[in-house]
């Protein structure tokens, strides 16, 4: 260290002009910039994200305006049992036929969305939360704290994920907080493992050595330093987790052990509803219908997560 | 060594005429190789001089067929009458490999880190020469002690990574003599071992060489590498073919002031303590689209107005002393050049001219 | 290598521990344990039903629930200390004791033991359908990198790892085995051939999802090595292009492959349990779901640390696996 850069001498305001200066630093990322003269950023942005994203985009938003405001909007009434004939085909009144039980498969489909996009929005949320805490704590910290998270994780990671949701729903009533919890509760090892792998590398970096030689306490290096950091990794994988998340949800959701009740619709439940071979055989659109908006969203969230992890240059990353 | 004109030409043994090689790219295309010509007979060694991005190991690839899919090469390579490129094209077997092989600059990259040593070598012996795998192992280890490694019984069933890097360039030149090729193209083979192994490496592959009558290329960046070595030297400057002549006259007699300017910025062990050593001033040339000039211009110390309109064309006919130059050094219009820029203080390509340029002459 | 062994061992051991421990504690510490073992019997007033008349009828079946409870007492050691109960409860799974079911009175061991085979031969058939088809895809694409075949598999890939594979299985069930009737649309075991035919399709649902995932790492992983100096050296020697693929560059290329598919054997459990649900395969995926919904707690119990043990191994086992593939980690 440059003995003129010690502080002793100086005032707390120049301390933390300094401080700010390290911290320009920490913008120059790994991910390729522009070409130098090359076109402009702006542009360089859009011609990385690509058409493709934004169609992705808009399929999410679109879907997470009707998972919000779903009942107010002009849907049939998903619960109502013989809203018109059982197995009805698609037609002009119900879009997308009906079911066995004459449910609106159209606005079943919609509402399926709630569940599907809450659990996933809840869980990531979670797992940031908790799994990017444990980690970065682990990361910075490292020693015996990094030692018995890093077990802890590992012990979670050694649960097959389903397997793990299964255990926990099984011995708790299937509310809504607790599939949610549930599901949030897997994505915190494998978040909690990319938070503690950017601590250790940005904990080892000029700006955070800088800080603590002007006298920066842990807690103001982790928050000032250190998060800005490893959230944009972490952030730059939402989408991707909440993709998953969605699965897992519709796999519980399949097997029955979803958020219990019939008000309580999602796609998983509604798709195996209608995979018993006789509705598979004769009234296709029952399940089909729900596999296809299912489909579309997890490939949205997959395409728009990818091209914003490609975007920040994060390392693809196994679930 | 220029062929006996008056007699019966020789055959070459590899007659390059011609060869373009470009790349698209994203930013333009990107003139790697511009008609480079050139050949060479058996037993006989030429050195491949130039700095990097001149060329050299982009013209090595394309004799050896490994360019990506994606590079445009034209021109003719001909093997002991054989079209090379049309050898590859139809997937000929036992040539590469048997006939004409190559060693790459960085041992530690072009050994497999995950099979042993012995089988490296032993695969070649296998495929082409039909061995048995406890043949071709045996023969294997000949092969390492003849290029001198120590231990080679040992040695057979280790993994590169337990090997330093002076043995695994070994390895790859023993791999590389497996099938006895008429032509061996050594790319840089020691730029990346440790300067105390370099020139023991050289030499092994000279000795090798003469007791094999193979003939060889030898790429280096250094002309200090060639001297000795070689019995041609081609120097290369983007893209292109400057000079070429038998080492002996290339070394004394040089014409091209690029190759003037190669030789003057190695360290020589007769030069004085504390020697200045002249780099050359510049960049290497922009390779996507050239402009139609002399490319070693804007960093020469002779270029004159004529210089930057058009590129010279190499003079001369193949096999005897080539410069592609229009104010040569050491000839009395070089000397002309370099005094006119010298009184103006900088070059007509902008380049500034301070004091003696190297009394040329 | 001795070392390393050893330090994968005691990682193993310990592992295995925490994830017996975490099972064995959702069951005593969410919820009353006594509830978990024998439900709703838990809640009786077996005191007073004692101190009823012994000749009350109505209270037979009563006075049977309390035997019942009183046994589940004993076998799952209620009335021991938690440390104990766990050491206990361990010991009892390592000599094979899981229980018995709550529903049937049959031994987990038995059901299990009848279940897994079914289980064991779908996951085995998946895996060889995703690898069999990822490697060949992924050479392929590799060696055309970007281009036509190369582009259209990466869309391809990427959808299909966008299917949950319970979408994915009802969708070939609707259209191999319903609309085109080429495979059986359910479970079939009268003979070893029609018991492989009608895995097919399970397979193909567990492993089509696997196999666009192992073919996108192998693909990149490819393209790096190809780029290698050894395999231009390989190819200066002369050796054509699918042997210089299959003996050079294809085993650096699998260690992304070869963690996932420790990863993904967790995943394909997972996704078993789905499918055995839609196939009608009697599997211990479908018991468990089984056992879920009728709180058949030491089934559940079982077969979830059964699982998770198996996977604990198999991560292991994929470790050793890498000393293999690359002689250099032999050294670390």
């Amino acid at each position: 260290m440059n003995p003129d850069g010690r502080p002793s001498r100086r005032g707390r305001a120049s301390r933390q002009r300094l401080l700010r200066r390290f911290r320009v630093f920490r913008l120059v990322r790994s991910s390729k910039g522009p070409e130098p003269g090359g076109p402009g950023e702006d542009e360089a942005v859009r011609r990385r994200l690509g058409v493709g994203f934004w169609l992705a985009v808009i399929w999410l938003v679109v879907m997470a305006f009707i998972a919000l405001f779903a009942p107010m909007l002009p849907f049939a009434d998903p619960t109502k049992v013989g809203y018109s004939g059982p197995r009805e085909p698609p037609s002009a009144g119900a879009w997308f036929g009906t079911d066995a039980l004459g449910r609106d498969v159209f606005s079943r489909t919609m509402y399926g969305a709630r569940i599907s996009l809450a659990v996933g929005g809840f869980a990531i949320v979670f797992g940031m939360v908790v799994g990017g805490a444990l980690g970065i704590l682990a990361g910075y910290f490292r020693g015996r704290l990094d030692q018995a998270v890093g077990f802890a994780f590992f012990v979670l990671l050694s649960f097959p994920a389903l397997v793990l949701a299964i255990l926990i729903t099984a011995t708790l009533e299937r509310s809504l907080l607790v599939v949610s919890l549930t599901i949030g509760i897997l994505a915190v090892a494998p978040v909690g493992l990319l938070a503690r792998a950017s601590t250790l590398v940005y904990a080892e970096r000029e700006f955070v050595a800088a800080a603590r030689v002007l006298g920066a306490r842990n807690g103001r290096i982790i928050v000032r330093e250190l998060l800005p950091n490893v959230v944009i990794p972490m952030g730059a994988l939402t989408l991707l987790g909440m993709a998953v998340a969605v699965v897992a949800e519709g796999s519980l959701a399949f097997l029955g052990l979803s958020v219990a009740g019939d008000e309580a619709i999602s796609w998983g439940k509604m798709i195996v509803d209608g995979a018993g071979l006789r509705d598979l055989q004769n009234a296709t659109h029952v399940a089909m219908f729900p596999v296809a908006v299912m489909f579309v969203t997890v490939l949205a969230l997959n395409f728009a997560g990818d091209r914003i992890r490609q975007y920040f240059d994060v390392k693809e990353l196994a679930f | 060594m220029a062929p006996d004109q008056t007699t019966a030409a020789p055959v070459p043994l590899l007659s390059v005429r011609d060869l373009h090689v470009r790349f698209p790219t994203e930013r333009g295309t990107v003139n790697a190789v511009n008609g480079v010509s050139f050949d060479l007979y058996e037993g006989k060694t030429l050195a491949i001089v130039g700095e990097s991005g001149s060329g050299k190991s982009v013209t090595a690839k394309t004799l050896m067929n490994l360019l990506p899919r994606s590079a445009l090469v034209s021109g003719e390579v001909t093997y002991a009458g054989q079209d090379v490129r049309a050898l590859a094209a139809t997937g000929t077997k036992h040539f590469f490999g048997v006939q004409m092989t190559m060693v790459f600059q960085d041992p530690m990259t072009s050994l497999n880190p995950v099979k042993r040593v012995g089988e490296q070598i032993a695969e070649t012996l296998r495929y082409h020469l039909g061995r048995s795998r406890g043949e071709a192992l045996e023969e294997a280890e000949n092969l390492l002690e003849a290029v001198g490694m120590p231990e080679p019984a040992r040695r057979v069933s280790q993994y590169p990574h337990e090997l330093s890097g002076g043995l695994r360039q070994r390895v790859v030149i023993a791999m590389a003599l497996a099938c006895q090729p008429r032509l061996l193209i050594a790319d840089e083979p020691t730029t990346a071992v440790d300067v105390t192994v370099q020139k023991h490496l050289l030499d092994l592959l000279d000795e090798l060489r003469r007791d094999r009558g193979m003939a060889m290329i030898l790429i280096t960046h250094d002309l200090g590498v060639a001297h000795g070595r070689a019995d041609d030297v081609a120097v290369m400057y983007a893209g292109r073919i400057v000079e070429t002549a038998d080492a002996r006259t290339l070394f004394v007699d040089m014409r091209h002031p690029y190759t003037e300017a190669l030789l003057r910025s190695i360290p020589r062990i007769d030069d004085p303590v504390h020697h200045r050593l002249d780099p050359i001033p510049g960049r290497p040339p922009e390779l996507i689209s050239p402009p139609d000039a002399c490319a070693f211009a804007p960093r020469c110390l002779y270029a004159q107005a004529d210089c930057l309109d058009g590129v010279p064309e190499l003079s001369g006919l193949v096999g005897l002393h080539r410069f592609a130059c229009l104010h040569p050094t050491g000839t009395e219009r070089g000397e002309a050049a370099a005094t006119a820029n010298r009184a103006a203080g900088v070059t007509v390509a902008g380049l500034p001219v301070t004091g003696d340029p190297g009394g040329a002459g | 290598m001795a070392r390393f062994l050893i330090r994968r061992l005691v990682l193993l051991v310990a592992v295995l521990f925490a994830v017996t421990f975490l099972g064995f504690s959702a069951m005593n510490f969410l919820g009353d344990p006594l509830f978990n073992v024998v439900g709703l019997m838990a809640e009786l007033d077996c005191e007073a039903i004692e101190a009823g008349s012994a000749e009350d009828p109505s209270l037979d079946r009563a006075r049977s629930d309390c035997e019942t409870v009183a046994e589940a007492r004993a076998t799952y050691h209620l009335d021991r200390p938690v440390p104990v109960r766990y050491l206990l409860w361990v010991g009892d799974m390592v000599t094979g004791d899981f229980g018995t079911s709550f529903q049937n009175d049959q031994p987990v061991a038995e059901i299990i033991r009848e279940k897994l085979p079914e289980t064991l031969i779908l996951l085995v058939m998946a895996q060889i359908v995703s690898l069999g088809v990822a490697i060949p895809w992924g050479v392929v694409a590799a060696y055309r990198a970007n281009r036509a075949f190369d582009r259209g598999s990466t869309v391809a890939s990427f959808g299909l790892l966008s299917v949950p594979n319970f979408a994915l299985g009802v969708v070939l069930l609707y259209l191999l085995s319903l609309r085109w009737q080429i495979f059986p649309s359910a479970y079939e075991s009268d003979s070893v051939v029609g018991l492989v035919f009608s895995m097919v399709l399970p397979a193909l649902t567990l492993g089509l999802p696997l196999a666009a995932s192992y073919q996108r790492l192998l693909r990149t992983d490819l393209i790096t090595t190809l780029q290698e100096d050894f395999v231009h050296m390989a190819r200066a020697k002369g050796l054509p292009p699918m042997r210089i693929m299959f003996r050079h560059a294809l085993r650096p290329s699998l260690f992304s492959v070869v963690t996932v598919f420790g990863v993904s054997t967790g995943a394909m459990i997972g996704g078993s349990l789905v499918v055995e649900q839609i196939f009608g395969i009697p599997g211990i995926g479908r018991e468990i779901v089984t056992a879920v919904v009728r709180d058949d707690f030491p089934v559940v119990l079982a077969i979830v640390m059964l699982v998770a043990c198996t996977f604990v191994i198999i991560n292991f086992m994929v470790d050793l696996f890498y000393s293999w593939l690359d002689p250099r980690v032999r050294a670390r």
